[in-house]
């Protein structure tokens, strides 16, 4: 039963519409050929397939993640019964606890940072020590894994059973690809079955069937959150909005004032021709940045293997050679590390105004409070 | 800011001691201050549950840490890995503080009333401000201070360091306050601990230990805003990420050997290096250069492999690493391997196929219900992703244009970009409208799955907005980095980011919990501005900074 949800649920959320499949009973006694019609339609919009292969792959690399997509706390929905237990005895729970649990996890934050700088260290001295050993050219050194491999062969038997069983799931994939147009034809021949069988009975309770859809309107965390997010980016955004206006206009005004005073003697220099120059320079500036606020159709997810190539042509695992032979989906870190800082100043502002909030309602408190000033930090 | 009473604004306003608060520091700390059991409950175990995710990763990145260590040495010697100060910090992991931290905390709000009770009956005699000083600077401890002077001149980021310097400067000007006042303890005493800490390459600028009276926090707070980039430029970046863990296990043995030093929390976890510890306390004790040294002890794996292998039979990476072959079984499997990768990466759709299926797929689409909002969920939540860095991208390119401009040509420029801003600022706030409306349409297409809560979006489980067809998913993913440095800055910043999530969500938690206890009053009135002091600082000041709380006794 909670299966047939979640598989509603998520073909909802991949934008299916087809309104058989929502419709069909929660025991799962019917309805074989709507999820039929269902898994193509999937198979095709996600690429299922293809990703499935991809999100498997066989990771000999030194792998690290570049999306940055992140729950929130996984927790953070247990109830505090589940964990009452380990309190149990001492119900003395107080804010000074809070604060010492707060503190132990920024203590290990730093912990974790020390040690990921420390693994940078120990990985680079190995790509480094091992650059211009790997047969392959365009990864050009080993990772830990392969370097281990090296030294001890007998662990790794596992891996080298996984790679080559990823190569028969690769060659099944080649076949499919030739099975392909069958496949297609077929799922058509169900469809129009299936539309000339519903012709018949659906007229009657269609109308019935669509306004009796239920309605979870209150009570749905997803669309809570997600407005909450549009109405944060909304606020923001008209406030910036509001400071253009203001700064444009004002910038407008003095623009002219200049321009009007000095008319004769721009035309003289022949302004106008400046001005188209200005005006393409601009456009390409934030040409870059429309593409920075559209959705990006190939964004990579998931783990990348970490490949260091240093700039400098002579060194073996020079970047020129590599270059033509590399397959499109090679990420530099340095765009990763843009990306990165962007989300950075987007989460610590965002944090900052949460800190805020809660200045402010504590200022409000804080009048309250009898004969006791707060000066604020 | 400075958070020194002395330092305030209100120089006239009188501060007062609470002595009730002594009393109570001799008994158990957790006494004080109950809050509501069932909201405590909550956030305590949203704190613990990050807790164990973290300690989780820390094993997790130590286990590749020792692999990749043992590759760096010499392959033949089968050395039996040295427990590593991290790793014995996930055993002692415990939610509670072990007792003798609270020990430890004793003794240090003892040494702290104190001093409070030096300073009162200092500042008595406020006639003798000379005097005054000189006991004062005495009573709060001359040795922290002097040290303090010391770091002015050590690399310096950021306000609070600033801060600092200027509060030991203004310490004499304040104590001329003719009126008596009286600190409101618990205060943070100034010339704090972190002075160790700081012999690093400003890497950790805290703004004190926490109050006496309060919890053993860590007191070695970093403004984690700038301690990354500040790490990364450090002169010694190279030793210093493999001495900080181990140079706080030192802290906390010596906590109580510093004159009003305690890092109390440290030692959570019983990391136990106790040789380590003492032997990097000493080193942070002189200057940066030794520290340095002793790090470098520690370390000797990667160093000493670097410099001074003796052996020449065994094989260590840096000499052999060029040449090394991988097995050939393993050769053969990697080729064929990745010749099939190209191979599907290559092979595009028959057209017969790709014909049907468009076929397929149009049809379907007209059975869909008939007006399909314009986005599907999975879109929504992409698009949504995407705006989500905008605001604060272009208000920095706003700020940038504030400027004042010289030339006719610079400000022309900058007027035909506001202007390009602005018109982004409209089509972002459209298409939110248009995301905010799907929303709602998609909320009323909605399968009747109220009772999961998660299951909706399943997250990152499939990336989402992915068509098929896009060449690169079948591609070797690669992240290449140029320099080690660039990798360094990669891996702070996706630490960093992960840490402003989890801030964020925790933020959120508090706010709910902490506020209503305040509003609703359910506090016993006695400790009413201690509750009220701790709750500001964690969630205004994200736990580093402390408001003053100042009587105001004026009135009377």
């Amino acid at each position: 039963d909670n299966q047939i949800r979640f598989v509603k649920s998520a073909l909802w959320y991949h934008g299916y519409g087809r309104p058989e499949l929502y419709r069909l009973p929660s025991d799962g006694s019917a309805g074989s050929r709507e999820l039929l019609l269902a898994f193509s339609w999937l198979l095709h919009r996600l690429g299922l397939l293809e990703q499935l292969l991809a999100r498997n792959r066989v990771k000999t690399g030194d792998e690290t993640s570049v999306c940055t997509c992140e729950d929130g706390l996984p927790n953070s929905q247990k109830g505090p019964t589940e964990l009452a237990p380990e309190y149990g005895l001492e119900d003395r729970v107080d804010v000074r606890y809070l604060q010492w649990l707060n503190g132990r996890l920024r203590f290990q934050w730093r912990g974790l940072h020390a040690q990921h700088q420390e693994q940078c260290k120990l990985l680079h001295k190995i790509h480094l020590f091992t650059s211009g050993s790997h047969m392959d050219q365009i990864l050009g050194h080993f990772s830990v894994t392969e370097t281990d491999l090296i030294r001890q062969p007998e662990n790794y038997k596992q891996l080298l059973q996984l790679m080559e069983s990823e190569t028969m799931q690769l060659e099944a994939f080649l076949e499919w690809k030739q099975l392909e147009p069958v496949y297609w034809q077929w799922m058509e021949t169900v469809l129009d079955n299936m539309a000339e069988e519903g012709n018949i009975c659906e007229s009657q309770d269609a109308h019935v069937e669509k306004s009796g859809l239920p309605k979870a309107t209150s009570c749905c965390p997803w669309a809570d959150s997600l407005t909450g997010q549009i109405d944060r980016l909304s606020r923001d955004l008209m406030t910036l909005r509001d400071q253009l206006h203001e700064l444009i206009t004002h910038r407008k005004a003095a623009w002219c004032e200049k321009v009007k005073i000095r008319e004769e003697e721009l035309q003289k220099e022949g302004f106008s021709a400046t001005a188209r120059k200005i005006q393409e320079s601009v456009e390409l500036k934030l040409l870059d940045l429309t593409y920075l606020c559209a959705p990006k159709k190939n964004k990579m997810h998931g783990s990348c293997r970490l490949v260091f190539r240093s700039k400098h042509p002579a060194s073996k695992t020079g970047f020129g050679r590599s270059v033509s032979k590399e397959p499109v989906s090679a990420v530099s870190a340095a765009e990763v590390i843009r990306e990165l800082q962007m989300r950075e100043a987007s989460l610590e502002r965002e944090l900052k105004q949460l800190q805020e909030e809660c200045r402010q309602r504590l200022d409000e408190i804080a009048e309250g409070l009898d004969g006791v000033i707060c000066i604020s930090p | 800011m400075s958070w020194y009473p002395a330092f305030s604004q209100q120089s006239n306003v009188m501060k007062e001691n609470h002595s009730s608060d002594s009393d109570s520091l001799k008994s158990n700390p957790w006494h004080k201050h109950l809050l509501c059991q069932l909201c405590q409950l909550r956030l305590a175990a949203a704190l613990a549950a990050a807790l164990g995710e973290g300690a989780e990763r820390r094993r997790e990145l130590e286990q590749r840490a020792a692999r990749s260590r043992a590759l760096l040495r010499r392959w033949d010697s089968e050395e039996d890995e040295q427990p590593q100060p991290e790793a014995g910090s996930s055993s002692g992991h415990e939610n509670r503080p072990s007792p003798k931290e609270l020990e430890e905390l004793e003794l240090l709000n003892r040494a702290l009333e104190k001093a409070l009770k030096v300073r009162k009956s200092i500042l008595k005699t406020p006639l003798e401000t000379q005097g005054a000083t000189g006991e004062k600077s005495a009573g709060e401890g001359p040795a922290p201070k002097n040290a303090e002077e010391q770091q002015v001149p050590a690399p310096v980021e950021g306000i609070p360091k600033s801060t600092r310097v200027r509060a030991v400067s203004r310490r004499p000007a304040s104590s001329k306050k003719p009126s008596p006042y009286q600190l409101r303890a618990p205060y943070r005493t100034d010339p704090d601990v972190k002075k160790l800490q700081r012999k690093a390459p400003a890497r950790c600028v805290s703004h004190g230990p926490r109050a006496a009276g309060k919890s053993s926090s860590k007191g070695v707070a970093c403004t984690q805003g700038r301690s990354h980039r500040t790490a990364i430029s450090a002169s010694d970046r190279e030793t210093c990420a493999a001495a900080e863990p181990q140079k706080t296990p030192g802290l906390s043995k010596s906590a109580l050997n510093e004159q009003q030093s305690f890092s109390v929390g440290d030692s959570a976890g019983g990391k136990n290096s106790a040789a380590a510890g003492g032997h990097l306390f000493d080193a942070g004790k002189k200057s940066f250069g030794s520290l340095r040294e002793s790090s470098r002890k520690e370390d000797p794996t990667t160093e000493g492999v670097l410099g001074r292998s003796t052996s020449p039979r065994t094989v260590t990476l840096q000499e052999k690493g060029c040449q090394l072959k991988l097995p050939l079984p393993y050769r053969k499997a990697y080729s064929r391997n990745s010749r099939a990768w190209e191979r599907c990466r290559l092979c595009q759709t028959s057209a017969d196929a790709a014909a049907a299926r468009n076929r397929f797929m149009e049809q379907i689409q007209t059975t869909f219900c008939s007006p399909m909002p314009a986005f599907s969920p999975a879109e929504i939540e992409e698009d949504l992703k995407v705006l989500q860095d905008v605001p604060s991208l272009l208000s920095q390119y706003v700020e940038a244009e504030r400027a004042d401009h010289p030339t006719l040509q610079r400000e022309y420029e900058s007027l035909l970009t506001l202007e390009g801003l602005q018109t982004t600022v409209s089509q972002c706030l459209h298409k939110l409208q248009l995301l905010r409306a799907a929303v709602e349409s998609q909320m009323r297409l909605r399968p009747d799955c109220a009772g999961d809560v998660g299951s909706c979006s399943p997250a990152c489980v499939l990336p989402r907005g992915q068509t098929c067809g896009s060449a690169g998913t079948l591609a070797v993913p690669l992240l290449c980095y140029s320099s080690f440095q660039e990798l360094r800055d990669l891996f702070a910043l996706k630490l960093r980011v992960s840490m402003l999530h989890q801030e964020i969500a925790l933020q959120k938690v508090m706010m709910a919990e902490l506020l209503p206890v305040l509003e609703s009053r359910l506090y016993p009135e006695a400790s009413a501005a201690q509750l009220y002091r701790a709750i500001y600082t964690q969630l205004c000041e994200g736990g580093k900074r402390f408001p003053v709380l100042v009587r105001d006794e004026l009135a009377d």
